[in-house]
């Protein structure tokens, strides 16, 4: 499903370059779900963001489902993200001037779905918001903001699943709310998940799990 | 284009983004860009036709043909055969006499049928009686006078008058003459006859000083025709007037009004785009996020553009829509200001100045606002994971430069005047440029200020400190907005003080001729006696310059293009008049003896004259030599007597004089003046009271159109301040949340917001009032033609409106800091 081979990510720093990822290969199959952990600044983010195609590698390539990352460009991208790919962020990203309902709609309507209010409702209901569905952001609780983002992820059916930090802006019981609400539905609909926490809890809920160090990332058995 | 519906679609956009607040600054700049520019160009092109149909009306034609001898027949012929409507007119002085051997000396007037062909000739039966609009021109046999006529020649309606041998019976009233106030003014008050009876009368031999004038009227196109064919054939004491370049006398105050509005209008345009630009940025900037979320979902570099692109566009119409409606009404209500003073039927508002209106919103969206926004398609997606990724802003200089050449050619479009346009832009980048080092100047001496006193002083002297570059943009947009106004309220100021200083109230409307020099006295003691306004009394003789350099000049009313003998009054003065300016040579000392000249600047043109010249002048019947010492320029439009040639006293000492003077003589006592001619029977009295209550009443409407126009800039410069104070909002009301979570007091919050922005706004209040009073000196020494005095008042009020506008906008746009619990700031933000 994604295939990682030999990673180099580095950046300009003042008169130097910093090297944040150090050829890096792996492999998730498909309907896998795998947990990178490490601590800040460890380069997990770096790495989410070059595995989603956000960002561009400074050697090495992604391919995800078999098309290499590394030939297309940003539009292309963007199109293979709005087909294939969903996206579970730490500060929800939901945006501030679209309801509950159009939050989710976005993503099927980047992507062609037909009948996007209906799918959007279907899977607010799933996620317990039926009754907020037109309501902003602003007004949601923290919980209920990252289970509008868990709709919008599943709702455009992707074949991979980011999750960057999903719980790290929630409380405990929150928090745990959220994790049972993303396995369970990641199982049901047979997505890949690809999850980067610092949580060695919600990585253990994972079937691989990575840790990623000094730029450099291990399976841990 | 699938995106133009549901989540994504441009309205849904716009609608939601409403309550950000920049959208509505964006339409509303937008919509005041085109009112003012739809309104500034309906009533410019108004005012030009208007112009052109008032110096028609005053000429009584299109064009006219202005002759000593009377107009050759051909002449008419060749207008008859071009589809040119034509009439002749003829004016002389005469003595009018009565049955019972009254005399009078009046000023007549012959004319034909079809007189006058622009314009309306009023009359009326009874000497004050109801005005009859009349079709018609006195019959043969019959005359008709104006209403002081018959209680000065004792004759009423139906009684008989002799015009030299001409006997004719009196049938109507003259109320109005469309161009009584044109070219020579009457010596003596009117008669109108019919030009049919002039040979019975006598009065006109070869020779005679008499005014022949040829009406014409019809389309351009054949009176251009006629003009081309005509001119060469005109010869001594014939010209041609209404073409191109003739203006009424109201047509330099319009000149100047029409200057002040176009200035005033591009610098509301330069307004509204920065409030444009300011919007813009903040509102890409609101949207940086969103755009990231977007693009992280799918959404294609194109889709943004598109969405954002369209947004704009539906803007842009919104605005538009709004400016064309509002500006119409701009437009419409300063014609109906002028339309009725200048008694013509205005054009219908053409569809140019809309077109010019959408140009305009198309430029400064398209210049302005859509930089920014179209960046945000380059927004890369990774920002959802790292928020320091900021838009790539690398071009925004090149913004900068694309937009003031932007603006302007736009202002080129509208003036048609590259030097003003110039110089506007000039002027405003030298105040962007020195402003910002003076800002960061002074918000470096801030920082030293800042940490030797108290905690809300510190705090906010950090926040403008911390924020350098920004706040010193913010000052100098700012200091540009309150320039803009100040430099507006100051001319507008100078426009109106000089017209009224032009024509104070009780300006003379009525000159004295011929006073004798023995009725002096007498004169004074009448004015005295009914209490009447009066102007020192100037000697005056009448002379002749016969020759210049020791060439002899060509005589009078001989055909020649050569310089000709000129006839003037002269008079003499040991002191240059007021309203007079030296523009060569210099004026003489009190003590001279010497022979010298002072000659009126074109006057001497004509004459072919310059310092230096000598010249021989001809009083009487003797002829003397005086060198040209100086030569003046006369402001003609005062309506104070003024003089071609003016000599030292001692020059005109032996020779015979009469003495001028002016008087002011109010409405109301006008029959006043019969009493004048009654007791002064040699004197003659030239009445310009038409001519200075039309100018009078044009200057009110030009003030009042002014004001119309300083309230849409003041409303324009209200924007950028709105749009320039919210640039910062954001970044403050984080600032401040932050600091609350901390404990800091709600006291503190604001006092330290309110001191912030006093700052900034006591900054740029002193920055603006030098720029207001550099820009001052230029656009009125160098464009208006006014006299330029330092504004001293605008000091104060510059630096004070400064920190009362800045401060109240600040505190205004933070206020939900302090109403809103940080928890909920902080995560809007």
């Amino acid at each position: 499903m994604i295939k990682v081979s030999d990673l180099f990510k580095s950046v300009p720093v003042g008169e130097g370059i910093l090297e944040i990822l150090k050829g890096i290969s792996f492999e998730i199959k498909s309907g896998e779900s795998a947990a990178i952990v490490g601590v800040s600044g460890s380069g997990k983010s770096t790495l989410l963001g070059l595995l989603a195609g956000l960002d561009t590698a400074t050697a090495g390539d992604v391919v995800i489902d078999g098309v290499s990352l590394a030939g297309l460009n940003e539009d292309k991208r963007a199109a293979l993200r709005a087909e294939k790919v969903g996206f579970v962020f730490q500060n929800f990203q939901l945006l501030p001037a679209l309801t509950a309902l159009e939050n989710v709609m976005l993503p099927l309507e980047l992507s062609g779905a037909e009948s996007p209010a209906d799918k959007a409702t279907e899977f607010l209901q799933k996620v317990g918001l039926a009754d907020r569905l037109m309501h902003y952001p602003a007004t949601l609780s923290g919980g209920e903001q990252q289970r509008v983002a868990i709709a919008r992820a599943f709702a455009a059916e992707p074949m991979l699943l980011f999750a960057d930090e999903p719980t790290g802006n929630l409380d405990g019981d929150t928090a745990e709310k959220i994790i049972e609400l993303v396995f369970s539905l990641n199982t049901s609909a047979g997505t890949t998940l690809i999850l980067v926490t610092h949580d060695q809890r919600l990585a253990a809920r994972c079937q691989r799990r990575f840790a990623m160090e000094n730029g450099h990332l291990s399976e841990v058995q | 284009m699938r995106y133009r519906t549901g989540t994504l679609s441009p309205w849904l956009l716009l609608k939601r983004d409403w309550r950000g607040g920049e959208l509505g600054i964006l339409i509303l700049a937008s919509a005041l860009a085109v009112t003012v520019v739809v309104g500034m160009s309906a009533f410019v092109a108004s005012l030009q036709a208007t112009l052109t149909d008032e110096s028609k009306r005053f000429l009584a034609a299109d064009r006219v043909v202005v002759s000593d001898s009377r107009p050759d027949d051909q002449w008419r012929e060749q207008a008859t055969g071009l589809g040119l409507a034509s009439a002749n007119t003829l004016a002389f002085p005469s003595m009018a006499v009565t049955a019972t051997d009254i005399f009078q000396l009046v000023s007549v007037k012959a004319v034909e049928t079809g007189y006058p062909l622009k314009g309306d000739l009023l009359i009326s039966e009874a000497p004050y009686g109801p005005i009859e609009r009349s079709g018609d021109v006195p019959p043969p046999g019959e005359i008709w006078l104006a209403p002081r006529l018959y209680s000065l020649l004792e004759v009423a309606l139906g009684d008989s008058l002799w015009i030299g041998d001409a006997k004719l019976t009196i049938t109507g009233t003259v109320r109005r003459e469309p161009d009584a106030t044109s070219g020579t003014y009457g010596y003596g008050p009117r008669v109108l006859m019919n030009l049919a009876d002039i040979d019975a009368t006598g009065v006109v031999q070869p020779g005679s000083r008499v005014s022949w004038r040829l009406l014409l009227s019809g389309n351009e196109g054949a009176l251009d025709n006629f003009t081309q064919w005509l001119e060469p054939q005109l010869g001594q004491g014939q010209r041609l007037l209404g073409a191109e370049g003739d203006q009424p006398r109201v047509g330099r105050t319009l000149e100047r009004a029409q200057g002040f509005l176009l200035i005033a209008g591009s610098l509301a345009v330069v307004l509204a785009a920065s409030a444009i630009a300011l919007a813009a940025r903040r509102f890409a900037e609101r949207h940086t996020d969103s755009v990231a979320i977007m693009k992280s979902l799918g959404a294609a570099q194109s889709a943004i553009s598109q969405l954002y692109g369209t947004s704009l566009f539906l803007v842009g119409l919104i605005g538009s829509a709004i400016g064309c409606a509002l500006g119409w009404l701009v437009g419409y209500f300063f014609l109906s200001l002028f339309g009725e003073e200048l008694g013509v039927t205005q054009p219908a508002l053409s569809l140019a100045p809309f077109v010019i209106g959408g140009v305009t919103a198309l430029v400064c969206l398209g210049f302005f606002a859509w930089p920014p926004l179209a960046r945000l398609s380059a927004i890369a997606p990774l920002r959802v994971l790292r928020s320091d990724i900021k838009i790539d802003s690398d071009h925004s200089r090149l913004d900068y430069v694309m937009g003031i050449a932007a603006v302007s050619v736009l202002m080129w479009w509208y003036s048609s005047d590259l030097a003003l346009t110039l110089a506007v832009m000039a002027g405003l980048l030298i105040v962007v440029i020195a402003g910002m080092g003076f800002a960061l100047l002074l918000l470096s001496g801030g920082r030293t200020i800042g940490s030797s006193v108290g905690s809300i002083w510190r705090f906010s002297l950090a926040g403008l400190q911390r924020r350098r570059r920004a706040s010193a943009l913010q000052m100098v947009i700012f200091a540009i907005a309150i320039m803009l106004m100040l430099v507006l309220v100051i001319i507008r100021g100078a426009l109106v003080d000089q017209w009224q200083a032009q024509l104070p109230p009780g300006t003379p409307n009525h000159y004295v001729l011929n006073i004798a020099p023995e009725e002096q006295d007498a004169l004074t003691a009448f004015f005295d006696q009914y209490q009447l306004a009066r102007q020192p009394q100037f000697p005056m003789t009448r002379g002749r310059v016969m020759s210049v350099g020791g060439e002899a000049l060509a005589e009078y009313g001989t055909e020649s293009d050569a310089p000709r003998q000129r006839e003037a009054n002269f008079t003499y003065a040991w002191d240059l008049p007021e309203d007079n300016e030296l523009v060569a040579g210099e004026w003489w000392s009190t003590d001279t003896e010497n022979y010298e000249v002072s000659l009126e600047k074109e006057f001497a043109e004509r004459l072919g004259a310059t310092v230096g010249s000598t010249l021989v002048l001809r009083i009487g019947s003797e002829e003397l030599e005086a060198a040209v010492t100086s030569i003046r320029q006369v402001d003609w439009q005062s309506l104070k007597p003024n003089f071609f040639v003016i000599v030292p006293p001692p020059v005109l000492a032996p020779f015979p004089k009469t003495f001028f003077t002016s008087f002011f003589l109010p409405e109301e006592q006008k029959s006043l003046l019969n009493d004048v001619v009654k007791a002064f029977p040699t004197m003659t009295i030239i009445e310009l009271d038409i001519v200075v209550s039309e100018i009078r009443q044009i200057m009110s409407r030009v003030a009042q159109a002014i004001e119309v126009v300083l309230g849409v800039i003041l409303l324009a410069g209200g924007l950028v301040l709105i749009a320039g104070v919210r640039a910062s909002v954001d970044a403050r009301v984080k600032e401040s949340a932050l600091l609350r979570a901390m404990g800091a007091s709600k006291g503190l919050i604001l006092g330290a917001i309110t001191f912030e922005f006093s700052v900034l706004g006591a900054l740029a209040g002193c920055m603006a009032i030098v720029g207001a009073e550099v820009a001052a000196w230029g656009l009125q020494t160098q464009v208006l033609d006014l006299r330029y005095v330092p504004t001293v008042w605008v000091w104060p009020v510059g630096i004070l409106a400064g920190v009362v506008i800045i401060a109240s906008l600040g505190l205004w746009s933070c206020r939900h800091v302090v109403s809103t619990p940080p928890v909920v700031v902080l995560r809007e933000l």
